[in-house]
């Protein structure tokens, strides 16, 4: 027995070392110049240890073909090719738009050229300097020229997805374009340029270009800690592109650099722990059900009716990329609850139950109004996985024989209406008890008591 | 029904009341008298609802209905019956006996509690 079920164990281990670690699977596309391919291997042999499956292809080669009949062969792709002008028929910015759409996730690196990819950017909130136009920064000071940098993650950058980073504390060498990021709320910068930083046309950019496109732009000069070098950006549906502003962030030799005081570069993690982000790994969520039923009962009724005591829950999961699984999440606290009809009604926290790991409930009373009422999770964190859930309930006025029956406020017209049947009877009977008395002395007068 | 005073010239009035209410004492047979005090009994039922409902509520206004209408209908019925055994009424109804109207009582009277107990609730 205790044999057997150690064999189990070791089945099960086996199986989680040979699946994927990936909530949304683990074939991956690798679009790069094949003369640069072997640029990237201490990245692309961390992929293949996490498990995933790596296919290479060049920008102008045919095949495979990412998507076919909205049918997509790949669950992410990384585009490395970032000075291709042409790429092949199928990657152009609307098809990679499509597979996103599809729950595709992409890494796309950029450069200093102006390439098909660097004219999407735009359409992702990402405000790129003109061409040639490169980051650079005179600090600290060091034997590397000016355009490589060495960034090490502060508070500022996306502290969640970078945790294994800057557990290291090692510098993550960076030579590329950066990006100043608009409004969009689904824009996730993972890591900032320092504050010494700017952008300057040493690149074979222009002084002018880069002042004319500052101006027109409104943007100021690219310059200081708000500009971003790696920016995710999480699609509504919640697939998820990371934009690098350098390809070399990814190479060997980055990734094997130590700085003059013989500190490592930090390159390699980081290069995985983005990839984990995008490839849906980490701040990965899900809803796994919800549920609503009115307090006291356990199974949902078809109606609800006003000022009903309703209970929701809901069981939110994390993946857990170690084992490949989903585990229950409690570490939610600002989750809301919304009661809708139009507008929220009901707008409540949705706490963490304690003692039972993944759910979330709330006890509250449905409005006084009857309509289509809708119970709504609409959680949005950046970096996380949306959390989306909408289930659609009726809400309805009482029954005719739904309201309460007999009042205190009403006691005295009970009281009236008892009394005075009491009292016909009590009428009733002294009369005819009296008529039969009446009858016999009927000459005289009747006594009669009251 | 105590005789009430009237303050600007209480003597003839309490005198006319006084005589009002010892005619009617004298001249009502017991049996008259005994509505009456019935009638009474439900006239200040009645009241007494209509001033809880105009000073403290008539939210279940059906209730209020009920108990109400159940003095006043009762009130209608008692004063039919009333007027139909009075012996001064004879030549008006002459058809009906006394018996006869305190079935007919009975019988609406019966009817009425009826509806009022199906309202109140």
């Amino acid at each position: 027995m205790f044999s057997l079920r150690r064999i189990l164990l070791v089945a099960v281990g086996l199986a989680s070392l040979i699946t994927a670690k990936s909530s949304s699977g683990d074939s991956v596309l690798v679009v790069v110049e094949p003369k640069r391919q072997d640029d990237f291997s201490i990245f692309y042999q961390g992929l293949k240890d996490q498990g995933y499956d790596l296919t290479f292809r060049g920008p102008k080669d045919e095949k495979p073909l990412i998507a076919e009949y909205d049918e997509v062969a790949f669950a992410h792709v990384v585009i490395f090719a970032s000075e291709t002008k042409n790429f092949a028929a199928d990657i152009t910015p609307q098809s990679l738009v499509e597979i996103l759409k599809l729950k595709t996730n992409l890494i796309i690196a950029l450069s200093t050229k102006q390439t098909p990819l660097s004219l999407l950017a735009p359409e992702f909130s990402l405000i790129l300097p003109p061409p040639g136009t490169p980051l650079i920064t005179y600090f600290p000071k060091r034997a590397e020229p000016a355009s490589l940098i060495p960034i090490t993650p502060t508070q500022q950058d996306a502290t969640n997805i970078l945790s294994k980073t800057i557990k290291d504390g090692r510098p993550i060498w960076f030579s590329g374009v950066p990006q100043a990021l608009g409004t969009n709320p689904q824009l996730v910068p993972i890591l900032h340029a320092p504050p010494e930083s700017f952008g300057a046309e040493i690149d074979g950019g222009s002084p002018d270009a880069i002042v004319d496109s500052a101006d027109k732009g409104g943007e100021g000069l690219w310059a200081g800690s708000q500009l971003s070098v790696v920016t995710g950006f999480q699609t509504a549906e919640n697939s998820r592109v990371t934009w690098v502003g350098s390809v070399e962030l990814f190479s060997d030799e980055l990734a094997q650099k130590v700085d003059a005081n013989g500190v490592k570069s930090g390159n390699a993690q980081f290069a995985l722990d983005v990839a984990a982000w995008t490839f849906q790994e980490s701040l990965v969520l899900r809803i796994d059900k919800v549920e609503h039923h009115r307090v006291n009962e356990t199974e949902p009724r078809e109606l609800y009716t006003n000022n009903d005591e309703l209970v929701f829950n809901a069981y939110i999961s994390q993946f857990n990329a170690k084992q490949g699984v989903w585990v229950p999440y409690s570490g939610i606290n600002d989750l809301q609850l919304e009661f809708t009809m139009l507008d929220p009604h009901i707008r409540t926290a949705l706490p963490p139950v304690r003692g039972v790991p993944g759910k979330y409930s709330v006890t509250f009373r449905a409005p006084d109004r009857h309509g289509v009422f809708k119970f709504i999770i609409d959680h949005k964190r950046r970096g996380w996985t949306h959390l989306q859930s909408s289930v659609t309930v009726p809400v309805v006025p009482p029954r005719h024989d739904g309201y309460p029956r007999f009042l205190s406020a009403a006691w005295p017209y009970y009281a009236g209406a008892i009394s005075t049947s009491v009292a016909f009877f009590l009428f009733s009977a002294i009369w005819l008890g009296g008529e039969v008395k009446e009858s016999a002395k009927r000459p005289g007068k009747a006594a009669k008591a009251e | 029904m105590a005789p009430k005073s009237s303050p600007a010239n209480s003597a003839t009035a309490v005198n006319a009341f006084h005589t009002l209410w010892k005619a009617y004492h004298d001249n009502t047979s017991d049996r008259l008298k005994f509505i009456d005090s019935f009638l009474v009994f439900l006239m200040l039922s009645g009241i007494v609802q209509f001033v809880y409902c105009v000073l403290v509520s008539n939210f279940p206004y059906n209730a209020f209905l009920a108990g109400f209408s159940s003095t006043v209908g009762q009130f209608v019925l008692a004063a039919s019956l009333r007027s139909q055994v009075n012996p001064d009424n004879k030549n008006e109804f002459k058809e009906v006996s006394p018996e006869r109207a305190f079935a007919d009582f009975a019988l609406g009277s019966i009817v009425l509690h009826f509806f009022v107990y199906n309202f109140l609730g």
